[in-house]
């Protein structure tokens, strides 16, 4: 299965509707249809879109979604009120089970719930979920159309372009082709290359910042040595220079080089951070009660690093794809179509900038882009809420 | 008598700060032993919270030892310290930054216990959680177990405080300024709860306080250690430091505690001082510390060498005045 290209497909369908029945079935069981419902609907939805790998965890959420709302009210005898010797703590490993999950429930309750307590994270959230449903779900509605459509000119005109029209909602390309069926067909490599580049500058910033902060001395020096230095060069032009001479046709390794050449400002403030959480008195009582080195990373500093760690991401996915579109303008990587930037680095080298007929070409993934940058700037003021549990509702 | 559980040697420990060696703590001596109650007092920044973590593991002396059950800390081998460290908990001043955000009580109790294996199986860890809170009076469990440390008020959180560090059966509990941020109402009901558990378990306290009048009620079957520019001034049983102090920083701080009775509160003389500034670190008077502030200074003496801890023929406790030594009573200073 290919990372890089996901796309809604009839066997996703099915496995979809295969998993999405599990929570329905719970759901019956419980007698919590409304949960089950959508439950079952996410699931369709996600194994739709990306079969088992959104499919199976998708399942999994849900159920736990139906036993949170079936277990709200259920006696545990460890949050009862009676005195100690009144209680039995033994459980079954069914019992201990549910539990867990009927807690997940309540987590991805509580953070779904932080979700849309805040407006503009909220609109954020529905934009990013506008522009992943149409680039998963709109190939099934939409023909893409590849080759040059010279069978569209029209008499007397002196090129293929065209306005909108009722047929072509976003009008003609210089090949005659339909832009909408560039839209939905180009984002994908675009987005996931973006996401991608992003979660390995985060991943490499946040494994060399902990490890700078925490192991010290040399360690610390040789890292921000390493960083200082590559933050003197602008990257952006570095990551010119890199392209043009070796030529990128795996969007995985521009992804990779793009981390490479960006995990530097991230790093510093993961360090800072962890420098400061790890002076905090709850980490001297993990100390002091002997829990280990790698309990206090995962467990005390962590968690209370995940919304800044989060946001950082969304940011750094911005300015990658800023990066990746801009590489692509400039006819640095190798030209792919569909593609959102081959379609403006197309305007340029057809020369059609200043041709009005053009706008649809030009403008819809330029205002894709910008759409989409948006919407991920408005979710990250949600991603605090979902993940703080001060923040977060007590369900 | 017998061997002390903890002995700390002529520590000295200083922080660079700027290029600039400040020397926090000087020539620290003191012992804890079994079951005791052992009361540091002294007014914000003498050195009270680096001798706690000194003694709680937490912290290393720049000089000196610090010997448990006769032998010396550093001695002990990786396993041995990891188990030693467990021996010696903290329960630290700020409800609010003692707990991690992140955890409800139930994890955070849980850590300790799973880590060290002291429970076998979930069923023996829920119900030792319980315990655990019962113990700290934080009843019915049930109700606290899932909260997050946001959903408690301060003095239920210093109980989880002192909860988790039970968990781990220590030896010993440094309890630093642990009532001080809590509501007045309740801290009495903490310290009573700190003295039950401490007999029922046979630990030691160190109890840190800048609080006179709490050191007197808490320590009163204890020893209490005053402190001044990091260096103890005045160490012994507590109403002998209380009832017949000696040194005259000892002396001062008494005469600055309130009574309850407001008639006799007003009716108390504070102890003039010569000067109302406390010295910086980074310049600690010559000789005796207090020397500036004495108003029973005597030039030449007081100002010239570091007197040292000794008992006198009226002063059983232990306490570091030359001129109270040498004389047996102390002159007002003339200026
Ligand atoms: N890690 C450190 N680095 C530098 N200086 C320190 C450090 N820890 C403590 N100090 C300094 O040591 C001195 C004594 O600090 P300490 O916290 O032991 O005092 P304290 O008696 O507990 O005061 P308080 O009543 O305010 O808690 C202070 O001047 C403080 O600035
Ligand atoms: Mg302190």
């Amino acid at each position: 299965m290919n990372l890089f290209a996901t796309v809604a497909s009839p066997t996703g369908l099915a496995l979809g509707v295969v998993v999405g029945i599990v929570p329905l079935v719970l759901s019956a069981y419980y007698r919590q249809w409304r949960a089950g419902l959508l439950g079952a609907l996410a699931c369709i939805m996600a194994g739709f879109g990306c079969g088992l790998i959104g499919g199976l965890p998708m399942m999994v959420v849900a159920c736990a979604v139906v036993i949170s709302y079936a277990y709200v009210n259920r006696q545990d005898p460890f949050t009862s009120r009676a005195a100690l010797s009144e209680v039995s703590f033994e459980e079954t490993r069914r019992e201990a089970f549910m539990r867990w999950m009927a807690n997940l429930g309540t987590n991805v309750r509580a953070g779904l719930n932080a979700l849309m307590r805040n407006k503009s994270g909220f609109i954020g959230f529905c934009g990013i979920m506008f522009f992943v449903i149409v680039t998963v779900f709109g190939p099934l509605f939409i023909e893409y159309e590849g080759r040059a459509r010279l069978d569209r000119r029209q008499p007397g005109a002196r090129s293929l372009l065209a306005g909108p029209s009722s047929e072509h909602p976003l009008g003609l390309d210089w090949q005659g082709r339909d832009v909408l069926s560039h839209m939905v067909y180009g984002g994908q490599r675009l987005i996931l290359t973006s996401l991608a580049a992003g979660l390995f500058a985060t991943i490499l910033a946040v494994v060399l910042g902990s490890a700078a902060a925490l192991l010290g001395r040399y360690v610390d020096s040789l890292i921000t040595t390493i960083a200082n230095f590559i933050l003197t060069i602008p990257s952006f032009p570095l990551l010119l220079v890199i392209a043009s001479i070796i030529k990128f046709d795996d969007s995985f390794a521009l992804a990779l080089l793009f981390a490479a050449l960006n995990w530097p400002v991230l790093m510093r403030a993961v360090r800072a951070q962890v420098l400061s959480l790890r002076e905090r008195d709850y980490v001297e009582a993990a100390i002091a009660l002997d829990l280990g080195l790698w309990h206090i990373i995962s467990r005390e500093v962590f968690p209370n690093m995940i919304s800044y760690i989060a946001v950082n991401y969304i940011f750094t996915v911005r300015v990658a794809m800023y990066s990746i579109v801009g590489l692509v303008f400039l006819g640095l990587v190798p030209l792919v179509e569909p593609d959102w930037g081959v379609m403006i680095f197309m305007g340029r080298q057809q020369g059609v900038l200043a041709n009005p007929l053009a706008a649809g070409m030009l403008l819809s993934p330029v205002v894709a882009i910008a759409l989409f940058q948006l919407s991920l700037v408005l979710f990250t003021r949600s991603l605090e809420e979902v993940f703080n549990p001060r923040l977060r509702s007590g369900l | 008598m017998s061997t002390p559980l903890l002995e700390l040697r002529d520590v000295y420990r200083s922080f660079e700060k700027d290029r600039v060696t400040i020397p926090v703590l000087q020539d620290i001596n003191l012992a804890v032993h079994e079951n005791e109650i052992l009361c540091i007092v002294g007014e914000s920044g003498c050195g009270k919270t680096t001798t706690g973590k000194i003694i709680a593991g937490l912290n290393d002396p720049s000089s000196g030892s610090v010997l448990i059950r006769g032998r010396e800390r550093a001695t002990f081998t990786k396993e041995e310290q990891s188990k030693l460290r467990r021996e010696f908990q903290i329960v630290h001043q700020d409800p609010f930054a003692s707990l991690n955000p992140a955890h409800t009580i139930e994890q955070i109790l849980s850590f300790p216990l799973k880590r060290h294996k002291l429970v076998s199986d979930r069923a023996s860890l829920r119900r030792r959680i319980w315990e655990l809170l019962t113990l700290v009076d934080l009843t019915p469990p049930g109700d606290i177990v899932n909260k997050y440390p946001h959903q408690l008020s301060g003095g239920q959180r210093q109980r989880v405080s002192i909860a988790r560090a039970l968990t781990v059966q220590p030896r010993l509990i440094v309890a630093d300024e642990a009532v001080s941020m809590v509501d007045v109402s309740i801290r009495v009901g903490i310290l009573k709860m700190l003295h039950q558990l401490r007999a029922e378990f046979g630990m030691s306290i160190v109890f840190i306080t800048h609080d006179l009048a709490l050191a007197k009620y808490f320590a009163w079957e204890g020893r209490i250690a005053v402190m001044y520019l990091g260096r103890i001034v005045e160490i012994g049983r507590t109403p002998d430091v209380i009832g017949n102090p000696a040194h005259p920083y000892t002396r001062a701080l008494l005469a600055a505690v309130p009574e309850a009775d407001p008639d006799i509160t007003r009716r108390k003389q504070p102890m003039r001082l010569r000067s109302d500034d406390i010295p910086k670190l980074t310049a600690i008077p010559r000789g005796c510390a207090f020397h500036p502030r004495c108003p029973f200074f005597v030039p030449g003496t007081c100002d010239h060498d570091v007197p040292t801890l000794a008992p006198s023929a009226e002063h059983p406790q232990e306490f570091a005045c030359t001129p109270l030594q040498q004389e047996g009573s102390l002159q007002p200073y003339a200026t």
